[in-house]
């Protein structure tokens, strides 16, 4: 291959990396208010928690190192991937929770666009394998694991949603304070 | 060994069935009924639809993720349903080209008729996000309110649109009793098609700074919308004279106030704005244009002396009153405490007479035994003016004294005093 080839690729290379990062540099900004607008919607869509589920109560640890790596592609691809599995957690045996249907909806529509956005976004394969490798993965994996079964030996009663709530909200605190600082 | 770095992706299951000459294909993912899974989020599974013509090599391959899937045969190769351009190729009946137009939120369906016959459209649309879940969303489609019945080929379909997430819209042509047709989906992203509203601008002048007032657009609905684009606002401002041709200068602002100084005294200056959003990498289109003309530097000595004499009016009527009131005051007081001792020239010489205040008592002077016999002094009436009636009292005093001891007569007050004394 001649040099101007091997220019030409390079100047290609540049270019969609110069694209993409002005695409999901906008994309942060979008993103920041998206996760503002979850929150609220997580809210309102049910009410106080109820003091007869404190009982019930289970400490899930959510991994902190996950949303502490060196690099920004992989804060953004866990963020992508957190978003996945609450997005599964609640598309589910809602029944019992009884919870504001169009609060629901909008919560799910919201996160589904985010997660739309993000896989978007172009990701260097390079960071897609790294980031499979990566021990946070797994203990971020483990995390929802836990939550899911939890849900599942309670039946999915109340109680049981409302806690799954507080979490997912904690959760979605952690991500907004790491997105404003981005 | 992680068994997360082994474990490989097991196979779907996938059902075919056959309705009107179009396949719905239904997928199940891997560990689809398993109490325990190795890939917990099946949602997130993405899958490769292969077609391929036994007679020939070619391949139509299609990436989906989710597990219904209505395939349309066409002459050649099997399309998705939204991805084809009309659902009939021969049905007029259908809607066609629908598009989605947004000014501030405000949403409108417009599409096009094609039949000649009059026909009811009802449009309907479903929310984003369960195309994505394991289930069958065709039966979620809701009508949207107030475009159920519609003859025209818009309509108003903000009721159904939020600012989060996306929507998928469709609309159903209704002619006669028997036929019906789908049309394909439109996908809207409701931030991004939606266009932003000009602002309002108003502008105001103070010496030699200019107020610029922005309302912002949408109004007090727009509310969601502003804040969901993090909306700035830009403003231009130049002079606007005939003979320099002058950049208009620009500012920015998060605010919808802004003040520009150090402007150029007599000169028409215009001002428009324009909202944008950086997170959308959208803007609107400019206000309309405001001018306002600065005061001239001509101007501001009048000012002084306008004010000047303003001020020196304001004195004066305070100022003159006043005066009037001590100069009145004065000369009470002169005339009470420090009277005047010229006597009338008539009586010049009559008598070395203490100049004394009528007013205040005077020393006891030595009585005289005199006697005045029948003496009546009377004085007419109302007739009198001041001054002679302060002579009379002053003579009136003096019959007094000449009478004796009694002293009755003697009242200074008196108008009348009759002395009848005998000694």
């Amino acid at each position: 291959m001649n040099a101007f080839g091997l220019i030409q690729i390079g100047l290609i290379l540049l270019c969609t990396t110069i694209i993409c990062n002005h695409q999901c540099n906008h994309l942060l900004l979008q993103q920041r208010k998206m996760i503002e607008n979850s929150l609220q919607l997580l809210d309102k869509m049910g009410k106080n928690f109820p003091q007869r589920c404190l009982r019930e109560k289970m400490s899930f640890r959510f991994p902190k190192q996950v949303l502490q790596p060196r690099q920004k592609e992989t804060v953004r691809i866990a963020i992508e991937e957190i978003f996945q599995h609450i997005f599964y957690i609640f598309s589910k045996n809602l029944t019992l929770a009884a919870w504001d249907g169009t609060a629901l909806d909008q919560f799910q529509n919201g996160l589904y666009q985010q997660i739309e956005q993000l896989e978007a976004c172009v990701i260097k394969k390079h960071t897609h394998y790294c980031w499979s490798k990566e021990v946070s993965r797994l203990k971020l994996k483990k995390y929802f694991q836990k939550i899911d079964c939890f849900l599942k030996d309670k039946q999915h009663n109340l109680c049981s949603w409302e806690i799954s709530r507080a979490e997912m909200r904690r959760c979605l605190q952690l991500i907004d304070k790491v997105t404003r600082k981005l | 060994m992680v068994p997360d770095h082994e474990a490989q992706i097991g196979p779907p299951g996938m059902e075919l069935q056959p309705t009107n000459g179009d396949i719905k294909i239904k997928i199940s993912p891997p560990e689809a009924n398993q109490g325990k899974k190795m890939w917990l989020n099946d949602l997130s599974f993405k899958y490769n639809l292969v077609f391929w013509e036994n007679s020939s090599n070619s391949q139509f391959g299609y990436f989906v993720q989710r597990v219904f899937v209505s395939v349309k045969r066409w002459s050649h190769f099997p399309v998705l349903e939204e991805e084809s351009e009309t659902s009939s190729v021969n049905d007029l009946l259908c809607a066609t080209n629908l598009r989605v137009l947004g000014l501030n939120m405000e949403f409108h369906l417009h599409w096009d008729n094609q039949y000649e016959q009059p026909v009811s459209y009802n449009v309907q649309y479903l929310i984003g996000y369960l195309k994505r879940l394991n289930e069958d969303y065709s039966g979620k489609w809701v009508g949207v309110p107030g475009c159920g019945n519609v003859t025209g080929t818009r309509c108003n379909v903000s009721s159904a649109i939020t600012t989060t997430g996306f929507y998928y819209l469709r609309v159903q042509a209704r002619a006669g009793l028997n036929r019906s047709c789908l049309s394909t989906e439109v996908k809207v992203d409701p931030l991004r098609t939606n266009e932003i509203g000009p602002p309002g601008v108003k502008v105001d002048i103070s010496d030699t700074l200019l107020h610029i007032q922005i309302s912002p657009p949408g109004g007090p609905e727009g509310e969601v919308m502003r804040n969901n684009y993090v909306l700035s606002y830009r403003i231009l401002y130049w002079r606007n004279s005939s003979s320099d041709e002058e950049e208009a200068k620009v500012k920015e602002t998060k605010q919808t106030v802004a003040t520009i100084p150090n402007l150029a005294p007599q000169t028409l200056y215009c001002v428009k704005a324009q909202a944008f959003s950086e997170a959308y990498n959208k803007s609107s289109v400019y206000s309309q244009e405001e001018c306002i003309q600065t005061p001239g530097a001509k101007a501001f000595p009048l000012v002084i002396l306008a004010t000047f004499m303003a001020a020196l009016f304001a004195v004066l009527l305070v100022a003159l009153p006043l005066v009037f009131v001590l100069y009145q005051a004065y000369s009470k007081i002169k005339y009470v405490f420090f009277p005047s001792c010229q006597p009338p020239l008539n009586i010049e010489g009559f008598g070395g007479q203490l100049c004394t205040s009528p007013y205040l008592p005077t020393p006891e002077e030595p009585v005289e035994n005199y006697s005045i016999i029948d003496s009546m002094i009377t004085y007419e009436g109302n007739q009198m003016d001041c001054k002679d009636y302060k002579h009379s009292k002053q003579s009136s005093r003096d019959s007094g004294n000449y009478s004796n001891d009694d002293n009755t007569s003697g009242s200074k007050g008196s108008a009348e005093t009759l002395g009848k004394e005998t000694v």
